[in-house]
């Protein structure tokens, strides 16, 4: 474990709770009580409605790609080995976007509106990433 | 509230630092060149200036404070922008309200940027890019997004699943905008460039390549915005400011539909309505390319295409030199060099005072179409310049 050498940038006051839900294998996002948008990354108040009164709620983790792009360049050493890989925005089922790798599959294997869930990567002691694979993926 | 601005106002004067590699100046001395050169090409005097709206490096604080440190500059009104590269159009919309306000009448607006010499100028600026510290950022880093060009990348691609734009239509802004440059002795990039050596250049991030990505380079742009009134007497065909207009989508490019739509739409509504005119009436458009695939989000957003038709009507020949849009016809940022946008601010002003040589002179320039973008890739502003006042 302690030859991770990616990023991980320390969560932040209002993204802890999502992280500690990684640590659980729990994918959580914020719903709001007065309109139930669900957003991603938390924010104090609901975009659409303004609303501080919102949960963290546990979503299903399925979702399709909206689109991706290739890295065949290294920006940081710790992808190096990885080249290429892609960067994808997966859109929840539930609505939010969020940016992530899909594992067990090739770049040119992707594309748009792909059907993905999600799966955990614990990657150290104490920090999962949130990741997706192909729906019927093993 | 339906006072009408277009017509009113007018750029003066252009002014550019050298471009390039030049590493005998920082940003502010080259802005400090490039506004000397704009206030003397409209005949006027550094008395006349009482207003100043910059732009330069992200890291300089209160950037027009040090550049009228330089000048040796007291103004009534003066600013630094924050909107990236939507900034250079939108400050001389600024200029254009702060007159109109009655707080200045005689503007200096620009932007200079040191990006070349900061990472070649010497051993130790070489050394500071190796050891500098990377700003991560959550949500993105932990799965190696970093850069700018990913985010073109994923709106690329969406279109291209979404409406079947090909990598050689985007080749063909790229060949485009190389072949202005060729004609503009000042542009970084001069060698050919065809869609064979386009299509096998190495990828960044797939879909974009090498040549779809703009040059950084060092260098200034300047202008000088005054009242239309003033400007009938002084040295240069005036190039007036017929409309101008904002689309900020700021809840975020990876939010709706804003990487395939984008505030383009809003900016160009609004500054066609202000001026009175609609997309035929525009004979070249200086558009902001950071990357290639911005440039065809902003053909179709700026109603030249309808949405999804950009990859055709790059691929037609459209923006070369004599065909239905010249587009960035000094060579855009992709090969004149990227100084966020403010070049083509100038390229719009020389196309409608007709002043370059034939070869680059769109012929017959009565209006130009001058967009900026940039910030957290949402921020769009659009002005619109004409040969007559109205
Ligand atoms: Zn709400």
């Amino acid at each position: 474990m302690s030859e991770y050498n990616k990023p991980l940038p320390p969560p932040s006051v209002e993204s802890e709770p999502f992280w500690d839900g990684c640590r659980r294998h729990e994918l959580l996002v914020p719903r709001c009580d007065a309109c139930s948008h669900h957003w991603f990354p938390a924010t104090t108040t609901c975009p659409e409605c303004w609303s501080t009164d919102w949960v963290w709620s546990r979503v299903s983790g399925k979702g399709k790609i909206y689109s991706f792009g290739v890295y065949h360049r290294a920006y940081h050493k710790g992808f190096a080995d990885e080249l290429p890989y892609a960067l994808v925005v997966v859109e929840l089922d539930e609505g939010p976007r969020l940016t992530t790798n899909v594992v067990g599959c090739k770049p040119e294997e992707l594309s748009c509106d792909m059907p993905v869930e999600v799966v955990f990567d614990d990657v150290t002691d104490d920090r999962t990433l949130y990741k997706f694979k192909r729906v019927n993926d093993p | 509230m339906s006072t009408n601005l277009s017509g009113k106002y007018a750029i003066v004067g252009v002014g550019q630092s050298p471009l390039g590699k030049v590493p005998e100046m920082g940003p502010i001395g080259l802005f400090a060149v490039a506004a000397r050169n704009a206030i003397e090409d409209a005949g006027l005097t550094k008395q006349d200036v009482d207003g100043l709206i910059t732009r330069g490096p992200d890291d300089v604080y209160c950037h027009h404070q040090r550049v009228g440190e330089a000048l040796g500059l007291n103004v009534t009104f003066s600013t630094s922008t924050a909107n990236g590269g939507a900034s250079q159009t939108m400050a001389v919309a600024m200029a254009c309200m702060a007159i109109e306000a009655g707080v200045c009448n005689t503007v200096v607006v620009g932007y200079g940027r040191d990006t070349w010499s900061r990472t070649h100028r010497n051993a130790e600026a070489k050394q500071a890019v190796a050891s500098r510290p990377r700003t991560y950022s959550e949500f993105g880093s932990e799965f190696g997004q970093f850069g700018a060009p990913v985010n073109y990348a994923i709106a690329a691609r969406r279109h291209m699943e979404r409406f079947g734009t090909t990598k050689a239509q985007l080749g063909a802004i790229a060949v485009a905008f190389r072949n202005h440059a060729r004609r503009n002795p000042h542009a970084f990039m001069q060698k050919p460039l065809d869609l064979d050596e386009y299509l096998s250049a190495r990828l960044i991030v797939d879909p974009l390549c090498l040549y779809d990505c703009s040059v950084f380079i060092d260098g200034a742009g300047a202008v000088v915005v005054t009242t239309a009134e003033r400007a009938r007497d002084l040295r240069q065909p005036p190039a007036y400011v017929l409309g101008f207009g904002f689309g900020n989508r700021l809840s975020g490019w990876f939010t709706d539909d804003n990487m395939i739509t984008t505030g383009a739409r809003e900016a160009g509504e609004a500054a066609y309505k202000m001026a009175g005119i609609g997309p035929r009436d525009v004979d070249t458009a200086q558009v902001y390319d950071c990357f290639t695939h911005m440039v065809l989000l902003q053909l179709e957003d700026y109603g030249f295409c309808a949405k999804g038709e950009g990859g055709p009507f790059v691929a037609s020949g459209a923006l070369e030199a004599g065909g239905v849009l010249p587009t960035n016809t000094s060579g855009g940022q992709l090969s004149e060099g990227h100084i966020e946008g403010m070049l083509q601010v100038l390229e719009g002003a020389r196309q409608v005072r007709r002043e370059h040589t034939p070869d680059r002179q769109v012929k017959d320039c009565n209006i130009a179409l001058v967009t900026g973008h940039g910030g957290n890739t949402v921020c769009q502003s659009a002005l619109i310049l004409g040969r007559e006042a109205g």
